[in-house]
């Protein structure tokens, strides 16, 4: 998709090659006064620049390509609890408040078959990267609704809400190909609210615990309760040494309350905490196999995600290359 | 090579802000005053309660009989593959389950349902486990509840 100008979804104007990437990182003050942002003729605060900050089109074409590949992985195999529920007899049926506002019915097999498959082959259709409002709103509908049945049976897991967010915004980017190397201001708004509502899933749980466990929680037991319900081999022996799960408890909880402050760091500083928290998913997972799944994908989105698919097709076979390049214009 | 910026109409950017900002407005509203029931604007709330760090640690399983073996109780498997449900959703509805012990029926039905090979259940009751711990270590001592029990019937 090259050629200018682009009309669609209100894009006003391309700006001649800046050269410099400032990608993910926050403008220098006085930004708004290169003719790029006189361009637009509008006059964007401080806060609306650092929201529309331009991203890399093939970040967003990159995380994208992920989400919903995520999302075939997901409804076939990591989350199928909802699936389960159609068979469920409706008395177990508990309607969310979004069922009550949408009158959706209890669980059938018939409905659950419906929107496993229907959401695996919009996702399958939406990585070709074609109509990408169409399918990626399917995509969205679909697996809320999927996961909209599995939380209606008496338990919701809490990990899940930010993906919602993923899938409604991703698709407002429209047209975004993993060659394409030109910034956007949409594909960047929509990096940034993926990014902002995982990292909001940190700040909010350490509210959560406030609100639900008191100010004692971080000296609660917690944690001991959760590896003596579902420890690994692994992690039993942290029961035999108490103060580790109480630590542990102290150190989480700062981490999640002061997450917010990964948006304030360098972009190398970033990155570091990005990485830290994947180090922390992958210890929990160990301990209690217990996995954000939906979260970790969102959090690639503070990767320049476009340097690994320029890695990989240097990479792959030429035969492979040219079926990526056919299903999702993956060209140089 | 095209690497130029494409930039947002002042329209584009106004409805996109006011998106973010109802979102905002609904997960934090969900953090302060909703719960569960708001999903996907409930709070998150995933290992927030506070366990006192000497009590118990109450986990619940069902126990089951089949024609085969009509006076053993054997524990089963509470998950969504075996019954359509987790152990949590049964746990919070252990007062609903209590009340109205016939609701266990439709679990021997749907365990039929889903593993149509395996022996049919002809009784089914819930069981809850208490692990004792006492100064945040498991000590060892397991009490042990039956809570509500079904039968298929004479």
């Amino acid at each position: 998709m090259v050629g200018r100008p682009v009309t669609a979804d209100g894009r006003v104007a391309i700006d001649p090659p800046s050269g410099v990437d400032t990608s993910g990182a926050a403008d220098p003050p006085g930004a708004a006064d290169t003719p790029a942002g006189r361009d637009t003729g509008v006059r964007t605060p401080r806060l609306g620049r650092w929201l529309f900050d331009p991203a890399p089109m093939s970040r967003l074409a990159a995380l994208r390509l992920l989400v919903f590949g995520f999302v075939v992985v997901d409804v076939l195999g990591l989350h199928t609890s909802g699936w389960y529920h159609g068979w469920a007899d409706p008395v177990w049926y508990e309607p969310l408040l979004l069922g009550d506002a949408l009158h959706l019915p209890a669980a059938s097999v018939a409905l659950v078959e419906l929107l496993r498959w229907g959401s695996v082959a919009a996702a399958l259709a939406a990585m070709t990267g074609r109509a990408p409002r169409l399918l990626g709103w399917t995509v969205a509908v679909g697996w809320t609704w999927y996961q909209y049945v599995a939380f209606s049976y008496g338990k919701v897991d809490h990990d899940r809400a930010d993906f919602v967010v993923a899938l409604a915004l991703l698709p407002t980017v429209g047209l975004a190909h993993l060659s394409d190397r030109r910034r956007s201001e949409a594909a960047g708004f929509a990096l940034r609210a993926v990014q902002l509502a995982a990292v909001a899933t940190y700040f909010l749980s350490a509210w959560a615990k406030v609100r639900f466990g008191g100010w004692e929680w971080v000296n609660s037991a917690t944690m001991v309760r959760a590896v003596v319900r579902r420890g690994t081999p692994w992690a039993r022996w942290l029961l035999d040494v108490p103060w580790t799960l109480h630590w542990f408890q102290w150190v989480l909880f700062t981490a999640e309350l002061t997450a917010p402050v990964i948006f304030l760091l360098s972009e190398r500083w970033r990155r570091r905490a990005v990485a830290g928290w994947f180090v922390f998913h992958a210890m929990t997972y160990a301990a209690i196999t217990i996995a954000f799944w939906p979260h970790l994908v969102m959090m690639l989105a503070f990767l320049p995600l476009e340097r690994g698919a320029e890695w990989l097709r240097e990479r792959l076979p030429r035969r492979v290359a040219a079926t990526l390049r056919s299903v999702s214009g993956w060209s140089s | 090579m095209d690497t130029g910026v494409i930039r947002l109409g002042a329209a584009s950017k106004a409805w996109r802000a006011a998106v973010v900002a109802m979102l905002a407005g609904l997960f934090c509203a969900g953090s302060l005053v909703g719960d569960d029931p708001w999903w996907p604007f409930g709070p998150w709330r995933m290992f927030s309660t506070s366990q006192a760090s000497t009590g118990s640690v109450v986990s619940t399983g069902i126990e089951v009989q089949t024609a085969q073996a009509p006076r053993d109780w054997v524990p089963a498997p509470l998950t969504p593959d075996t019954v359509g449900l987790n152990r949590a959703e049964i746990e919070g509805r252990i007062p609903q389950i209590v009340a109205h012990p016939s609701r266990l029926g439709t679990l021997a039905a749907s365990h039929a349902a889903l593993r149509p090979g395996a022996p049919a259940w002809t009784a089914l009751r819930v069981v809850r486990r208490q692990i004792v711990v006492v100064d945040r270590k498991p000590t060892g001592e397991v009490r042990q509840q039956t809570l509500a029990q079904w039968s298929a019937g004479p």
